[in-house]
């Protein structure tokens, strides 16, 4: 074989390895997309007068600041503002400027009854969508707390499971 | 052209194929996704499908059998979910475009009724919206909606088969070759 030859074909391996490489990745994207429970786990702890809530939303996911719910059962369990940090701003074609949460955020929530009781359910509504092009219809989910009892999870990654809202509204398991 | 001018070329295409790799993976959104694009066959019971009722804008109830025989393409969206507000003006465009050759353009909004309605005209969609919320959401699934997300649209021929799903945002572009063969 030509030295020029075999120059040629060292080339042209490694057009067809870069082409690939490129096309690779745009494969993976088309990918299947995760459930809502597990682009948006939650996480929850109760130390007597705070709830902390995490979410941990999953890489190229993100959960809209402004439609997060929370209340608590029984209703007379009553919680303060919530303390919502700062989001991503996130300049929407329809919506305009809307604030976004990515990866792991904490939101504080006070218990502002006299006595605060050792067992807490707190019930959630948070809405997201994948940067796919593709949205979650709002989310409800329910989470007991016992004070100083640990954290405790919504099905996660792991275990995928939980009910939407409307699931909820439908009455059905 | 020498060896040196011949391998020069060669790496000018590797990074223009590279490039163009990259180009198309950073798109955030992009315009077509049909990540869960899948065929489903008649085990998912389609006919059954066609019969669910739901609620329509005039507050009575409708099912989809009521347009089988036409190329069905049902959209099923939410005004607070902005790749479906995106594509909307593309359905309105092919319906009154379709129309003549059997097209038949349908939404399920999974909403509530009073921002269906309002966005209904202001969008001025000229194709039947149905409404519902559990109900809606399990024919969804029952057509292939496995992750519960929005937009996700289903095309059935005129038979009443489920022939695509499309899970994401489509256009005229992406839909119009699926359509054909059907029409």
């Amino acid at each position: 074989m030509k030295v020029q030859d075999q120059r040629r074909r060292a080339l042209l391996s490694v057009v067809l390895v870069l082409a690939s490489l490129g096309s690779a990745s745009l494969d993976a994207a088309e990918g299947e997309l995760l459930d809502a429970a597990r682009a948006f786990p939650m996480t929850a702890r109760y130390d007597g007068r705070t709830i902390l809530v995490r979410f941990d939303v999953a890489d190229g996911y993100y959960l809209y600041r402004d439609k997060l719910r929370f209340s608590t059962e029984p209703g007379t369990v009553k919680l303060g503002k919530p303390v919502l940090p700062r989001g991503e701003i996130r300049k929407d074609e329809f919506f305009g400027r809307v604030e976004v949460y990515r990866g792991s955020v904490e939101i504080k929530l006070s218990l502002t009854s006299g006595s605060p009781p050792g067992q807490v359910t707190l019930k959630t509504v948070s809405q997201g969508c994948a940067d796919a092009g593709v949205c979650y219809t709002p989310r409800e989910e329910r989470l007991t707390v016992v004070s100083g009892g640990g954290p405790v999870s919504t099905p996660g990654p792991r275990t995928p499971g939980g009910r939407s809202l409307l699931e909820e509204l439908g009455g059905k398991p | 052209m020498n060896s040196l001018q011949k391998g020069f070329l060669f790496v000018a295409v590797a990074l223009v194929a590279l490039a163009m790799g990259f180009y198309f993976n950073s798109q955030p959104e992009p315009e077509v996704s049909d990540a869960g694009a899948q065929s489903v066959a008649s085990d998912a019971s389609p006919n059954a499908a066609l019969k669910t009722e739901l609620a329509n804008l005039a507050g009575g109830k409708a099912s989809l059998s009521q347009w089988q025989g036409k190329v069905m393409v049902v959209n099923f969206w939410a005004t607070w979910c902005a790749p479906c507000r995106k594509e909307i003006p593309e359905f309105i465009r092919m319906q009154t475009a379709l129309e003549a050759r059997g097209v038949q353009f349908v939404g399920i909004a999974i909403d509530e009724t009073d921002k269906v309605r309002q966005y209904a005209q202001e969008a001025r969609i000229n194709y039947p919206i149905l409404i519902g919320e559990f109900d809606a959401t399990e024919l969804g699934k029952v057509l292939g909606n496995n992750v519960g997300g929005l937009p996700f649209t289903v095309i059935f021929d005129r038979s009443g088969r489920v022939v695509k799903t499309i899970l994401g945002g489509t256009n005229e572009s992406h839909l119009t070759p699926i359509l054909q063969p059907y029409l």
